[in-house]
Formats: C-alpha cells, structure tokens, sequence
C-alpha cells in the first residue's frame, strides 16, 4: 500500500479545515501499522481516504495497484469500526457473514469459508454463542464478533478504527491479544488507529504518531519485538524503550 | 485502632443467589394484565350505571349488551365481516402505498420535499370530509369505504416507515458502503430491517384507524352493510342495545386485531429491545 503526498480539506462554512497535509507511509503486505495522535489529527480520516469512504484533494493513495475506490468496489479493504455496529436481527452466525454477501461479484479475493469462520469465532471464543442474537451479548462479546467479521470477509487490508476504545481495560487488553492471534493466522495487512500508547506498541511493526492542524505524521516508530507477541512483552526492556520513545513523540505534538 | 467485624461473605464464602422469578411467570403476568385492566373497566361501568340508575337509553350496562351479543351472533358476525374486510383492504392498501413512498422518499431529497406537502395537506384535513367524495366517485361499492380507511393509515405508515428508514445507523451504513454494497442490498439487509419497529409502531395504531375509517366510510357512504350502517341505524331507530353492541363488537375486533399483530410483533422484532421484559434481555455476560 502507497500513500503518497496525501491532503485532505473539509469545507466547514466560508472556509476550509486542513484535515491532512503531505501524508506519505508505504506499507508492506502483511504489516501491522498502527496510527496514534491526539483527537483531530486525522486518523480516521486518513483511515477512510485509503479506504474510499472520502475523497481527497491532493497526492495519490495505492492498494495493491489499484485506488481507494477500485479496492472498496473490488472488496480489497476490511474495515472496523469504532463501534460493534452489528445488526441487531442477525445472529452471530449471520452477522459475521454479512460483508461476504454483499457486492459478491465485485470480489477479488474469497471469503473465509463457514468453516474457517467458525474457526475463528471459535479462536475468539464465541463457538457457543453462534445463534445469539447482539443484545445478548457483552460489549466486549460484540466487539469480538465485529473483529471475526472483519476477517471473514477475507479482504488483505484490514482498516480497524479504533475499536477497542469502548470497553474496559481488562477488556481491551484481552482484545489486543485476541487481534493478535487473529492476525498471526491471516496475515494480511492492518492499520490500526489508537489513542492508547500500549495498545500501538504491542500490536504493530510501526507505530506512526500523528500531528495536528493539520494532520501530518511526526515520527515513526519501528517496533523491535518479536513475533509472536504475548503479555509477557510488556515487562521487556524494548516495550518500555518503544513506549517511552512513542510518548515523548506524543508528548512534543501535544505540547505544541 | 480497632478491627472491624467482617461479615461471612468476606471471607469469599459462596452465597446463594437470590431466588428469580422465571420467566414463564411474568410472561404470564404480561398476558394477564390487559385482562384485568379490562375487567376492572367494566367493572366500573357495570357498578356506575347500576348504582346511580342510569336510564338505559344513556347508557346500557356491559352486561346487557352482552345478552344482546349472544343472542344475535349471527347478525353481527356478518356485519362484522364486511366493516372487517373493508377496514383490511384499506389497511394493506395503506401500507402498499406507503412502504413504496417512503422508500422513494428516503433514498431521493427531491421526492422527500416533493411529498411532504402532500403529505401536511392529508395530515391537516379531516379525512371524514373525503367519504362523500369517494362516494360520488366510486358509488355504492367497498371501494369509498376502503379508501377511507387507506387514508386513515396513510400519513402514519409512511412518517413512521421514512423515519425508520432514515434512521439508520451510520456506522453499519459505512460499514456496507465500506465494501460497495448497492442501494438495494443497503435497503434488504440495514434500511428495510431497521424500519421494522417504526412500521410496527405505526401498524398498532393503524389497526384502530382502519376500523375508524371503515366505519365513517359506512356511516357517510350510503351502506346498508357493516357496523357503521348497524351502529348509525341503532342511534337513528333508538335500538340502543344494536347501537352498543356495534360499538363493542368493532372494539372486540380492534382489540384481535392489535393482539395478532402483537404476537408478530413479538416474534418479527425478537431482536429489539422493545420487546424485552422488564429486566432487560437473558444476557450472557
């Protein structure tokens, strides 16, 4: 994925709000890649610039050969939202199904199959719960069923919007490690936008922290731990240094 | 300082939990209360019109219309059939028209502002008036009482069917617009399920409304059938007994008619949080 002297303005009245300026990441397939910045620096975005929800004025963005727009119409791009956003009448079952049955034959790469989707709601541990319906679940539950959907539908970019920020802590350190594996085992390529520090470090090969007014990345950070990843990184000096070095950045474009 | 007593669940000891009421209790309890509000009504209406004497012709009591209603059964079941089937036709007529404009006019602003004035102009007139209209043009067949009743339905099936569908989640509708869903599959799997507690809200208050119609359309159109034409006939000849008997069989079958449209309800809208008991849903948290 290129992403290459991007800028993004948002009409607002008589005037224009610079949202992005000379935004240019290269990603490689398979890379987890997690953008981190203050509110309003443009994190979402950017996440719907390269994946063709919103245009954008300046530059030129590649999945895969192809735009924004040929990607989403070629369901090249998972994307993940901050909220569940599951259909309520749709069980389990149905709802991680549902971008899979959608624009079928625009597709370039086939979905999971049903029995690699249970697998991974297996994974998630929600293999009882396949004909529940959403409001019998948790939050942490629906977010879970969200991430499976996002994978099931077999996309090799995956866009997740800061999904884990309505949940508990306990709950979203569970999450983190549930993506994890769920990665581990698809290895497609993630963007991944946070506001927790944690969370970007231990999740991704580069962390790329975010200014604001306009939006425009300041530092990049290049994740030295290995893979797999588990808790127990956490206590390792390296996660510490990343943190620190991923703070300071912070620290700088929120002192500005 | 002094050490504080603690009690024996400090300890981590298991205590047992508090004894629930099942659920087939108070799904019971849910069926059971309409009856007895209703039963508390008539009781009240039996006791008032006895006690203080009321003249008959005033205000018969429900127990004597009942009388009246088990010993004409025949009449009114086929009064009740046409005022039923025209009250019906008008109700699927309604709501046709409506789930077809409101799906224009939720997908197209220029048909939303093209419509709502007709929309105002139905809203602000009264409906009843429509009846001669329909009668000088569709003469002395069901069609003037149909569309009497369609009318009544109209305007709430289509603000609460526009409503539902524009009332969609953003974050599901970018979801699906996130892989390029067509305006057809975004309508089939988000608009069109999402509407479904708004176009039952207005169903519930159609069935009444349909009746209502089906009842002026008879009662203003020259008919010699229904409980309009039983009803109007009762208070013009003094059959006070007829004249209450038409009212309680019409509110007999607006009272079915909202049950059996609960009970799909149920069913269709499992999902929704208006059908939850109180207490909230069986979570598995």
């Amino acid at each position: 994925m290129s992403i290459q002297g991007v800028a993004k303005w948002f009409p607002t009245g008589r005037s224009h709000l610079h949202a992005l300026d000379g935004i240019d990441i290269e990603i490689q397939a398979g890379e987890f890649v997690s953008l981190i910045g203050p509110s309003g620096c443009g994190k979402s975005t950017l996440l719907r610039v390269v994946g063709g929800l919103l245009p954008y004025e300046l530059g030129t963005v590649t999945v895969d050969g192809n735009s924004p727009a040929q990607a989403r119409d070629t369901k090249q791009i998972g994307f993940a939202p901050q909220t569940p956003s599951l259909l309520g009448w749709r069980t389990v079952r149905r709802n991680v199904t549902l971008l899979a049955e959608v624009n079928r034959r625009g597709a370039l790469h086939p979905p999971l199959s049903e029995a690699e989707t249970l697998e991974l709601l297996e994974t998630v541990g929600l293999g009882d719960f396949l004909d529940r319906l959403p409001k019998e679940l948790s939050g942490g539950m629906q977010q879970r069923v969200s991430l499976v959907r996002c994978f099931a539908l077999g996309a090799p970019v995956l866009l997740m919007d800061e999904p884990f920020s309505a949940l508990d802590e306990i709950t979203r350190n569970e999450m983190r490690y549930l993506l994890l594996d769920l990665w581990e085992r698809t290895g497609h390529t993630v963007i991944f936008v946070t506001h927790s520090i944690p969370e970007a470090v231990i999740l991704s090969d580069r962390v790329l922290v975010m200014a604001t007014k306009p939006g425009r990345i300041v530092h990049s950070e290049t994740i030295q731990l290995p893979r797999p990843r588990s808790a127990e990184m956490e206590d390792d000096d390296r996660y510490l240094s990343h943190m620190r070095s991923v703070r300071r950045a912070l620290g700088k474009v929120s002192a500005r | 300082m002094t050490a504080q007593t603690l009690g024996p669940n400090a300890a981590g000891v298991a205590r047992e939990p508090p004894p629930e009421r099942p659920q087939r209790a108070r799904r019971s309890a849910m069926v059971v209360a309409p009856i007895v509000g209703l039963a508390v009504v008539f009781a009240i209406w039996e006791f008032y019109v006895r006690v203080f004497d009321i003249s008959r012709l005033t205000l018969p009591t429900p127990s004597s219309i009942l009388v009246h209603l088990v010993d004409e059964p025949g009449f009114y079941w086929r009064h009740a059939q046409v005022t039923l089937r025209e009250a019906a036709m008008g109700y699927g007529l309604a709501l046709g028209a409506a789930l077809l404009v409101a799906t224009f006019m939720a997908h197209s602003r220029f048909v939303e502002r093209a419509s709502m004035p007709v929309i105002v102009l139905l809203q602000s007139t009264p409906v009843a008036v429509l009846a001669p209209v329909f009668l000088i043009w569709f003469g002395f067949s069901s069609w003037p009482k149909v569309l009497v009743a369609a009318v009544f339905c109209y305007i709430p099936f289509t603000i609460n069917e526009f409503t539902g569908l524009r009332s969609v989640d953003p974050n599901a509708y970018e979801l699906l617009r996130s892989v390029s869903a067509g305006k057809v599959e975004i309508f089939a799997k988000l608009r069109f399920p999402q509407s479904l507690p708004y176009l039952f809200s207005a169903g519930r208050l159609c069935v009444g409304l349909s009746l209502v119609g089906a009842v002026i359309g008879e009662m203003f159109g020259g008919s010699t059938e229904g409980l309009g034409n039983t009803a109007r006939v009762g208070q013009t000849r003094l059959l006070i007994d007829q004249l209450w008997g038409s009212i309680l069989v019409l509110a007999l079958i607006g009272v079915i008619g909202n049950l059996l449209l609960a009970a799909v309800e149920t069913r269709v809208l499992r999902w929704h949080s208006s059908q939850d008991l109180p207490g909230g849903p069986t979570a598995a948290r």
